[in-house]
């Protein structure tokens, strides 16, 4: 907790001989993070894949290649053996790739006839209406044919100009079809384009066009029908291989990685060296995995880390189980630097009560907490439990911070007395009692608190918050800078902003009369100015004012809630009054729509608003203080079996 | 005195209240809105080159949002 996993640097040497079981046996473990070799010019060279790596990944595509064809995605299948998985792999892989691809094949050639159907008949539309045979289009010594398009009734325009045409013209498209002598055509082509005369495309194709319209119909239903069986088929074969294929993708890909291996590492004519990380407790696991494998011939041996090394040590969470789902949130931001605090535990206590303060509703909470419940229960996905798990924590939270605000989908549960009377809550009979007037603003607090009546005191109250939660910030920072640069920098980098809000304070409560002096303040806010300049520059003089944007910043606690709150009594208003102003079973239809639709939307804001500036709340105000990140990730040489056990 | 003209002339000091609160939110809510909208399709191209820069990303979107924050604190004062 609070520190990322001690990592020792390993290196494995060994003869060339057993540097297929050394591999193997390393795989097999999933504790050593290997480290690329590069070629340096030390006379070392990089291995050589294993002999089956090229059938091995030639059967890895083909798989994937079927696996995509059938829209295979992971699945909750039970484990298979993987020394079955093999002995089947290659047969039926074969029978596997020769029915997909004739399927496949058959389907896209139907799928291309239909699409020749599709045009064909887009073709002959504009012809629909006219009674003629298609093929009487074509092949003339002497006549000259026009089909086209045109504005108007060109007749009479070729009537003037020559009496031996025969012409078809539909009214309702301005399709124009138009038989003239040969020697005519040049004539009647200066008509036509006076009529803005656009030509069609003659489908190749013969009958009457209505009956060959009417005929695709029916054609292009038996292809469909073709397809779907086709569809049909593929899903049979899918539900039926789907196992199959997951656990043999699984297999292939642990034995792909094992052949390819070989290029990491450094080799020699006869020896082999591999360099890497492996968790600081889990060393002699290691030395034991690799010397049963081998017999003891080749030899691990620890390294001391250098200086300059700390930058590239691998970095893997230490965090216990409750807190790892954040582990997720560190990663958005950046993995934590080997030599630095690990927040993730600290946001697991901040993040969730941030989030809690700003939306602070039990009925909110309780349909949160049960989406994230049922998506956890039916999503089965690596990536989406953490944040389900996230989500849990925070609507956990903000079920007690609801309670203590008494709200339930925007409505107070408790009266509210206020000086123009009282309001009675949702609950009948739940009275607010008041606790004790606040020094701060004057306002009484109460239980439970009325948000919306005690704004002052919550701003107030929400910007001491942040004030506490970036000084934490600052106390890390310089936890950070100790274990780094020593205590002077510490000290004059991160210590000095706590002097100066030191002097700050001691300045206000002298001004406010509280101490006796404002001087004391000044001069310890001077020291602490000093420091700071000498710690980080004159320009650390610019950030000054953002110690006080950031701890206002904090006021997002009160002001995204109050927000939140004042769109869920808006939906409550139009629907109640909906109901009692207008009555009737259509108003009260409207009334449930209206609330049903408006909480809905609030609820997704309620996932989106607090958890935004929560987020951001850690990211930029707390990390902003002492958090660097960009540790590289801890990655295991190995694979985590899903679908196969050995 | 007060004469006919005067009184109506005069504001209501709630009208002039909420008028502030409105300006309050509704002029931060444009900032934020402007700066946002640079960020944002900034950080939607650098995450379409690179999807691991989606946390970033996401915390530079948000940072604007402290403006109109503000400008909603200022309003519930005012109110």
């Amino acid at each position: 907790m609070l520190k990322p996993k001690e990592m020792s640097r390993a290196i494995i040497v060994g003869h060339k001989e057993i540097m297929e079981e050394t591999i193997e046996a390393l795989h097999g473990t999933n504790l050593f993070h290997l480290e690329d070799y590069n070629e340096d010019g030390s006379g070392l060279k990089l291995g050589r894949p294993f002999e089956n790596a090229g059938e091995v990944s030639k059967k890895i595509v083909q798989l994937r290649s079927i696996s995509s064809f059938l829209g295979i995605s992971k699945s909750d299948a039970p484990k298979q053996k993987e020394s079955t998985v093999i002995s089947d792999l290659d047969s039926k892989l074969e029978k596997l790739d020769t029915e997909v691809t004739e399927k496949t094949e058959k389907r896209s050639e139907l799928e291309s006839k239909l699409k020749e159907l599709e045009t064909l008949k887009k073709d002959l539309a504009p012809f629909s209406a006219i009674p003629i045979d298609m093929e009487l289009y074509r092949n003339y010594e002497n006549i000259a044919v026009f089909a086209g398009t045109v504005k108007e009734d060109v007749g009479p325009a070729i009537s003037k100009v020559t009496s031996a045409y025969e012409m078809e013209y539909d009214h309702n498209s301005g399709t124009v079809v138009l038989f003239v002598k040969k020697e005519d055509e040049a004539k009647t082509s200066e008509v036509l384009s006076n009529f803005e005369y656009r030509e069609l495309r003659i489908p190749e194709i013969s009958g009457k066009p209505q009956t060959l319209i009417a005929g695709f119909a029916s054609e292009e239903a038996n292809i469909q029908k073709q397809i779907d069986a086709l569809e049909t088929d593929m899903q049979a074969i899918k539900d039926k291989y789907s196992e199959f294929i997951l656990a043999s993708d699984e297999v292939l890909s642990i034995k792909a990685e094992k052949a390819e291996a070989p290029v990491k590492i450094a080799t020699s004519e006869h020896t082999f060296i591999v360099d890497g990380w492996v968790p600081a407790d889990s060393v002699s696991k290691l030395e034991n995995i690799v010397n049963t494998a081998t017999n003891g011939r080749a030899y691990v041996s620890v390294q001391e880390i250098e200086k300059k090394d700390t930058d590239i040590i691998p970095i893997e969470y230490d965090n216990p189980k409750v807190t790892r789902p954040f582990q997720e949130i560190m990663d958005l931001y950046a993995r934590p630097k080997y030599k630095e605090i690990d927040p993730t535990a600290l946001i697991f206590l901040s993040f969730p009560l941030f989030y809690g303060m700003i939306l602070g509703d039990i009925g909110y909470a309780l349909i949160l907490l049960t989406l994230a419940v049922a998506i956890k229960k039916m999503v089965n996905s690596d990536a989406v439990k953490p944040l389900m798990n996230v989500l849990i924590y925070c609507q956990i939270s903000t079920l007690i911070f609801g309670i203590l605000y008494a709200e339930f989908l925007g409505f107070p549960l408790a009266s509210l007395h206020t000086d123009h009377g009282s309001i009675p809550g949702l609950i009948a009979g739940f009275e607010t009692i008041t606790l004790f007037t606040t020094p701060i603003a004057g306002e009484p607090i109460t239980y439970p608190i009325h948000r919306t009546h005690l704004v002052m005191t919550m701003i107030i109250a929400t910007a001491l918050i942040g004030l506490l939660h970036i000084n934490f910030g600052y106390i890390l920072g310089f936890i950070n800078e100790k274990r780094n640069h020593g205590f002077t920098a510490a000290m004059l980098e991160k210590g000095s902003w706590i002097v100066v809000e030191l002097g700050i304070a001691l300045a206000v409560l002298g001004y406010t009369g509280i101490a006796p002096t404002q001087v004391i303040g000044i001069i310890v806010f001077l020291i602490g100015l000093v420091m700071l300049i000498k710690g980080e520059g004159a320009i650390a003089v610019i950030e000054l004012p953002a110690l006080l944007s950031n701890a206002l910043s904090y006021t997002r606690l009160i002001a995204v809630g109050l927000s939140s709150i004042y769109i869920a009594s808006t939906v409550n208003l139009i629907a109640f009054d909906m109901i009692w102003s207008q009555g009737g079973i259509v108003a009260a239809i409207g009334a449930i729509l209206v609330f049903i639709f408006g909480h809905a939307l609030n609820t997704v804001l309620s996932i989106i608003a607090p958890g935004l500036h929560a987020l951001r709340l850690q990211y930029v105000e707390f990390f902003g203080k002492f958090y660097e990140g960009g540790g590289r990730k801890y990655n295991p040489f190995g694979y985590i079996r899903k679908y196969t056990e050995e | 005195m007060v004469d006919a003209a005067t009184t109506a002339t005069m504001m209501d000091p709630a009208g002039l209240k909420a008028i502030g609160a409105g300006l309050a939110v509704g002029l931060t809510g444009l900032a934020s809105g402007i700066a946002e909208k640079d960020i944002g399709s900034a950080a939607i191209g650098a995450m379409a080159e690179n999807e691991s820069l989606f946390g970033k990303g996401l915390i530079l979107t948000v940072i604007p949002e402290t403006i109109v924050i503000f400008g909603l604190v200022v309003a519930l004062l005012i109110s």
